[in-house]
């Protein structure tokens, strides 16, 4: 074994060579002297990966040889999922001289093996229990109003239930190794967080104190709250600076800082926001519930998008206990939007806790006044949190006093998204604060949302740059066709519901004309988003549209106008002489009523169901339809 | 990078720190020599040129650069040799 290679790894524990050179080693070197080599890399600056893979080599040199290490048998508690962590564990207590035989119970049953004494946890004694913690495992947790007594009952009746689990682990637990807790890296309160008992940083404070001073000799305390801090102290603290220039931290940190002071000093100058407004689509849900439907959405637990939807929701839900008002502001069909907080066991947010409720067609700036009027605040008193990126260069240049974060695409950073803005700041809260969606709610009542639009919407769209591909039904296309035929409620005029069978055939039929339209924009690729299947009527010489829909994301867009224009193209090359239209009422698809009038259609006919029919003659040929979308044939 | 390149990259630094686009570096300059490039901006220059270069300079180079009448080549050698 070459001593250089091993100074090497020492020095740099993450070169990219160490795992080659460890596997060679192991297999053809003395298991002893590399097992000493390897003890000597191990450190905490190993990356992942490649910890995991030694952790495996160190068990292949057991096998080949006796390395004289210590033995020892842990068992190890969590609420997560620990063969990570075991691993390298068992890794570096193997760098130690330690050979560990790690009990780790089934997923999510480790408090059952404690108190039960029948359990394999009893049946054979460990020298050391590990009980590692999430913030999860806190099982009571302050409301916002908690005061000081009603913080001492519940941190009494926690350390009572953690100290109980010790007690179970004796004597077959050995020394019990308890971790501490860390509070969530977000502060819904501000800087009351640390100090209100109710605000969650107080809480873990609190919390830790309390378990050092119930922690009896054979219960160590291991400090993984200081352990997590320290990671962004380091970020936070660079010596250099404050030995050079006296620097209070890293210059990186400086904005940060000053920022955060900033926002302590303005929030006791009133300025600050008092209102959080919520789009739906895949921001409090992942999906469209126009396209998807109550049970397509994500929102809940078991799934890793909708738990990301779900913790932004309880988020949103702090904020509003400590009397920042939530409102709505989404396009939608009112009674879609309002069933899915009715309906959905997923959801954590419910309609009482929403103070305004705007959902409607019409564009968001315009809803954005309506709801700061309604609740008789300033625009500037607004953040509002959307996912589509559209929507909030709109609400930028429309409504600039609106405060309007970035968000990342993935919703498992919304939180931390809205979070550093620190735009809830606030010196205190109050009876009233804690009140206030109630008091809102019954002044909003007697309001009724006023409609008025003043919007440049046309700059807007022109601003987006929206250029849609328009084509017939293709093979690459077939999948997302049948999907958004299945799916599509509110903007479908006849709900029909085709198969991938169905669109075959009529593919392969002369007289059906089939469209699909893509739509991106400046700000990205909304994908294939409206489907027509038309059908020609040569007795009549019509083109009869059977089928028309649109995906929720892009209503108002044009891209309904830039549809007929080519339609009426389409049939006019085939010399028909008339388009014709049909709606057929649904529970869902209201929206598109009086999408036939609106784009100059006649009416025909109007049966009992409310089915109608529309007809737009094509001789002389129609006033082609004004849109802000370069249409591109495919 | 040669130490030509180097220069300019500071003298654009210094530009951009001190607001001042008529300054022109050299490497026999120190730093007092150039209008502006006071105590307070020291600590800006360099903050700026780690993150132009994507380098960290020790404790003591940062001290060295500091010393009365230091030229800046000393400045040009750390951050062409710094990784």
């Amino acid at each position: 074994m070459d001593q250089g290679d091993v100074e090497r790894f020492i020095a740099d524990p993450r070169d990219p060579g160490l795992l080659k050179w460890a596997r060679t080693q192991v297999k053809e070197g003395d298991p002893k002297a590399v097992a000493a080599a390897l003890k000597r890399i191990v450190s905490p600056d190993l990356d992942y990966t490649a910890a995991n893979s030694l952790a495996r080599l160190f068990d292949q040199l057991r096998a080949k040889a006796d390395l004289g290490e210590r033995k020892t048998r842990i068992a190890f508690f969590a609420s997560y999922t620990a063969y990570p962590i075991v691993g390298l564990l068992k890794l570096y207590l193997a760098a130690g001289g330690v050979s560990a035989d790690v009990y780790l119970p089934d997923y999510g049953t480790w408090r059952q093996e404690l108190m039960d004494p029948g359990s394999d946890f009893h049946a054979e004694p460990a020298q050391f229990t590990i009980v590692s913690t999430l913030w999860n495992d806190v099982a009571r947790l302050p409301s916002v109003a908690d005061d000081h007594a009603a913080s001492d009952a519940l941190i009494e009746a926690e350390i009572a239930e953690w100290a109980g689990y010790w007690q179970a682990s004796q004597p077959d637990g050995g020394q019990l190794i308890q971790d501490n807790f860390i509070a969530p890296p977000r502060r819904p309160l501000g800087n009351l967080d640390g100090r209100l008992f109710g605000g969650m940083t107080r809480h873990a404070n609190r919390l830790n104190e309390a378990l050092q001073d119930a922690a009896p000799s054979f219960v160590t305390i291991h400090d993984v709250a200081s352990l997590a801090a320290e990671q962004g102290r380091r970020r936070w603290c660079d010596p250099r600076f404050f030995y050079e220039a006296k620097l209070p931290c890293a210059p990186e940190m400086i904005p940060v800082y000053a920022y955060s002071l900033a926002q302590t000093v303005l929030a006791q100058l009133g300025v600050t926001h008092k209102c959080l407004v919520l789009d739906l689509d895949n921001t409090l849900w992942g999906g469209v519930i126009g396209d998807d439907g109550l049970n397509g959405i994500a929102i809940g637990q078991g799934d890793a998008r909708a738990e990301a939807h779900l913790a932004f929701q309880h988020y949103a839900l702090r904020l509003k206990a400590r009397g920042i008002l939530l409102a709505v502001c989404s396009k939608n069909t009112d009674a879609i939007a309002r069933e899915v907080f009715e309906k959905h066991e997923g959801m954590a947010i419910r309609l009482p806790d929403i103070a305004c409720f705007v959902t409607n067609w019409d564009d968001k700036a315009t809803n954005l006044r309506r709801i700061a009027t309604e609740l008789n605040i300033g625009l500037n008193s607004l953040v509002f949190v959307d996912d589509n990126p559209a929507e909030r260069s709109i609400i930028r240049q429309l409504v600039p006093e609106v405060a309007v974060p970035e968000l990342p695409e993935d919703a498992a950073g919304y939180i931390e998204a809205v979070d550093r803005m620190r735009y809830f700041e606030t010196p205190s809260i109050n009876n009233e604060d804690l009140q206030r969606t109630s008091m809102m709610q019954a002044e909003a009542a007697r309001k009724a949302v006023v409609s008025s639009s003043g919007a440049d919407l046309d700059g807007f769209l022109r601003s987006l740059d929206l250029v849609a591909t328009v084509g017939p039904i293709t093979a690459d296309t077939l999948d997302r066709t049948v999907q958004l035929i299945g799916r599509s409620n509110q903007f479908n005029v006849t709900t029909r519901r085709y198969s991938s069978a169905d669109l075959l055939t009529k593919l392969g039929d002369p007289k059906w004309i089939t469209l699909t339209v893509s739509l991106r924009d400046r700000f990205g690729d909304n994908g294939l988003i409206s489907v027509i299947l038309a059908h020609v009527d040569e007795s009549e010489s019509t083109l009869a549209i059977d089928t028309w829909l649109m995906s929720c994301r892009v209503l108002k867009r044009g891209v309904e106008d830039a549809v007929l224009n080519h339609l009426v193209t389409l049939a006019q090359a085939r010399g028909l002489t008339a388009l014709r239209g049909e709606y057929i009422p649904t529970e869902k698809n209201d929206l598109v009523r009086a999408l036939f009038a609106s784009l100059g259609f006649a009416q025909e006919s109007c049966d009992a169901d409310g089915r109608t029919t529309w007809c737009l003659a094509l001789d002389p040929a129609p006033e082609p339809r004004r849109h802000m979308i370069e249409v591109v044939e495919k | 990078m040669d130490r030509q390149a180097a220069l300019e990259e500071i003298q654009d630094v210094v530009r951009d720190v001190l607001g001042d686009d008529d300054i022109v570096l050299t490497e026999a300059m120190a730093a007092e020599e150039v209008d502006g490039w006071d105590s307070m901006a020291h600590v800006n220059i360099i903050i700026a040129i780690e993150k132009r270069f994507g380098i960290q300079l020790k404790a003591t180079d940062l001290a060295q650069l500091r010393v009365e009448g230091a030229k800046l080549s000393a400045l040009v050698d750390l951050v062409t040799t710094a990784g």
